[in-house]
């Protein structure tokens, strides 16, 4: 178990006009579970390739348990990576694939294979008909069990500190998904390992993590919890692809101490006011920071604080005490989308109660606002 | 309006009807006949034998070219050594309309699209979302009035899907299109369908509005095509709940309960499914012992389930869903 430093780690493919990574910095702590997610060409995988050491940086430097990685050969690193698709040897047993990374640093075979079996026990290959580990061959499993078996071989790795995963849940049913996820977890827990997760999948980020790194073009916009994420983004960005469906984002100008749109207006406190720029603000709330009023109440309001909405379709989510609950969609004008008890028939126009706001300029945060109820 | 659509060997007796200005989302699983039906609609199979009329003509001796049709795939097909401009003229010059004309019409449907400062690249410098917004934005240059969509965004990912689906329901307003979408994924037609279509064995199963018809399903098959996760079986003789009715406060004084050993669990923020066998020994009001099999529950926001722990999970006998055959 170690901890990994990367401080202003930089790197550029050779010929490339801008560099792939740019000055990126980053603490994950010794058995954190930690997620890289963003959309393609973020990034997450070439830093995931540095720290495997399968590339090696322009710039910058990179420790694992507080020794510099610089000049460490891949074999010599202590990590082990599993990839999107299982590499295996389909003409060796479950146990001799499982066994690979001990067989290549000259463990005799007797250790060897108890390593790979006490491992196997761990992953729960019986549950799942991989029992006989000696005579079954990996090409009769699914691609869920291969996958978990391309991660044992990793976990077998000796004196691993650090497990590499990218997109591993790619070539999985959907179905399954859940199951490997939560494996990989309890071995994690159980192991107190560090692992460093490349995903495009939020959910998957979410779920797995102590904590995220969001990414976009080769930065880190934002490292945190799950739940900070979701209720403090850093960035507009990170607010658009946590969450399912994002943050709402609406444009308004910041006029004195009052968040001022053609049809609405909302004084802010001073301090929070104080913080930003006077000009152009953008608003984010959740699908469940708005109430929604509807009906008469709503053609009787003349409130400027109530965001009046056209209201364009809904989504069953669930139930609760009042009944079905899910999203509208309302564009106010800008599409945005509410979680709210729905009625039938759906209504034609509605106003917004916005209970909590988190203000950006130039897509950065600048604070978070809470309205209160109504 | 595109009217009468009733294919042949289909038991529904109410035809349907698609209004200018909304989305019809068919919604059906893997050779459903969604594919199929999207095909004939544009007039490239017989294998469908029905009838259709939009206005007062009907569809069915007219020709492809003729049709006011257009079809969009899941595959982006945009001429390769085009460039964006040239991809949406395409239709245009095949009718015969003047350059000055084209232009002006290529620019508003690049504007439509967010395309307008793309319009000198060829297909293969635009990311995935880009080449299927070309790929649209050919069939809006058709100028049809129906535009059929056969799962366009499978290949792309969700982020992404969730920003074109807004622009799509923007775009069937603001151009009063019939506008038909075939999809296996039941969010989708929630968040898009005015009416949604339910396909299952080139049959309809049923349609309507995506609240009426996930309010009353009329089969088994029904009910899961309007479900992200598998339904629970209540008691393996017919009764279902659905993830989404089951919650952790008890739900009136006739709530029913259910233990589930909690195996996994899933959160995008918004929501949490998690997932276990249910392995309470309660029964349902009418006495019959329930199904020890893999339950899913869907929670509001991220609630603290941790995985071993026995989960009570509440739901409401109304809620149960009965059917006479899976």
């Amino acid at each position: 178990m170690a901890a990994i430093t990367i401080e202003a780690l930089t790197f550029s493919y050779p010929g490339a006009a801008e560099p792939t990574l740019d000055a990126l910095s980053l603490e994950i702590a010794a058995g954190e579970a930690h997620a890289l997610l963003g959309g393609s060409g973020a990034g997450k995988t070439t830093l995931l390739n540095l720290l495997s050491g399968l590339l090696q940086p322009t710039g910058g430097t990179l420790r694992l348990g507080g020794r510099s990685l610089a000049g460490v050969a891949p074999g010599a690193r202590r990590t082990a990576q599993v990839f999107q698709f299982p590499v295996l040897y389909d003409r060796l047993s479950l146990l001799d694939n499982l066994t690979m990374p001990l067989r290549a640093r000259g463990v005799r075979r007797r250790p060897r294979n108890e390593r790979g079996r006490a491992i196997a026990t761990q992953l729960e290959f019986e549950a799942l008909g991989m029992a006989d580990l000696e005579r079954m061959r990996p090409g009769v499993l699914s691609l869920y069990q291969k996958q978990l078996l391309a991660i044992g071989r990793a976990l077998a790795t000796p004196r691993l500190e650090l497990l590499l995963l990218d997109e591993p849940l790619t070539a999985v049913q959907p179905s399954a998904k859940w199951r490997l996820r939560q494996t990989l977890k309890a071995v994690q827990a159980e192991l107190g390992m560090t692992m460093v997760y490349v995903t495009h999948d939020q959910t998957e980020a979410l779920t797995f993590a102590d904590r995220v790194s969001v990414m976009r073009d080769g930065v880190i916009l934002q490292s945190a919890p799950p739940r900070d994420l979701y209720e403090r983004p850093a960035h507009t960005y990170v607010g658009h692809f946590i969450g399912s469906p994002g943050l709402n984002l609406i444009d308004a100008e910041l006029v004195g101490e009052t968040l001022v749109r053609e049809d609405w207006r909302c004084p802010l406190p001073a301090a929070l006011a104080q913080r930003c720029t006077p000009g152009p603000v953008q608003l984010g709330f959740r699908p469940e920071w708005a109430q929604v009023i509807t009906g008469a109440a709503a053609e009787r309001a003349a409130d400027a604080a109530l965001l009046p909405a056209a209201v364009a379709g809904a989504t069953v989510q669930g139930r609760d005490a009042s009944g079905d609950y899910g999203l509208l969609a309302l564009s106010v004008p800008e599409p945005v989308r509410v979680q709210t008890a729905l009625s039938r028939p759906l209504p034609q126009r509605a106003l917004l109660h916005l209970t909590q706001l988190v203000l950006f300029q130039d897509d950065i945060q600048v604070g978070l606002f809470s309205g209160g109820e109504s | 309006m595109l009217e009468g659509l009733r294919l042949a060997g289909d038991d529904s007796s109410s035809s349907l009807r698609c209004e200018p200005g909304t989305i019809t989302v068919l919604l059906g699983r893997n050779r459903s006949g969604k594919s199929a039906l999207c095909r004939w609609l544009a007039g490239l199979t017989a294998s469908v034998s029905g009838q259709v009329r939009l206005g007062a003509t009907d569809l069915g001796p007219l020709p492809p070219a003729q049709r006011p049709v257009a079809l969009v795939h899941q595959a982006f097909v945009n001429y390769p050594h085009w460039t964006v401009a040239e991809n949406i003229a395409s239709p245009l010059r095949a009718q015969g309309v003047a350059a000055a004309e084209r232009r002006e019409r290529v620019a508003a449907i690049a504007s439509a699209l967010g395309l307008e400062a793309l319009l000198d690249r060829l297909p293969e410098q635009l990311s995935g979302g880009q080449q299927q917004r070309l790929a649209i934005g050919r069939a809006l240059a058709k100028d049809a009035r129906v535009l059929v969509l056969d799962e366009p965004f499978v290949n792309l990912d969700y982020k992404l899907r969730e920003v074109l689906e807004q622009e799509l329901q923007r775009l069937a307003r603001e151009r009063g299109l019939i506008l038909l979408y075939a999809s296996s994924d039941p969010r989708e037609g929630f968040a898009l369908g005015d009416q949604v279509v339910l396909l299952d064995q080139d049959r309809v199963l049923q349609h309507g509005a995506p609240t009426a018809v996930y309010a009353r399903p009329r089969s088994f098959t029904a009910a899961t095509l309007m479900s992200e996760q598998a339904l629970n079986a209540v008691d393996g003789a017919g009764a279902w709940l659905r993830p989404e009715h089951l919650a952790l406060e008890p739900q009136g004084e006739d709530s029913l309960r259910f233990v589930m050993r909690v195996a996994g669990t899933e959160t995008n923020g918004n929501q949490t499914f998690v997932h276990g066998p249910c392995e309470s020994a309660t029964t349902l009001p009418d006495g019959r012992a329930e199904d020890q099999t893999l339950w899913h529950a869907r929670l509001r926001g991220m609630p603290a389930v941790t995985v071993g722990e026995a989960l009570t999970l509440h739901a409401r006998p109304a809620d149960v869903l009965r059917f006479a055959e899976r």
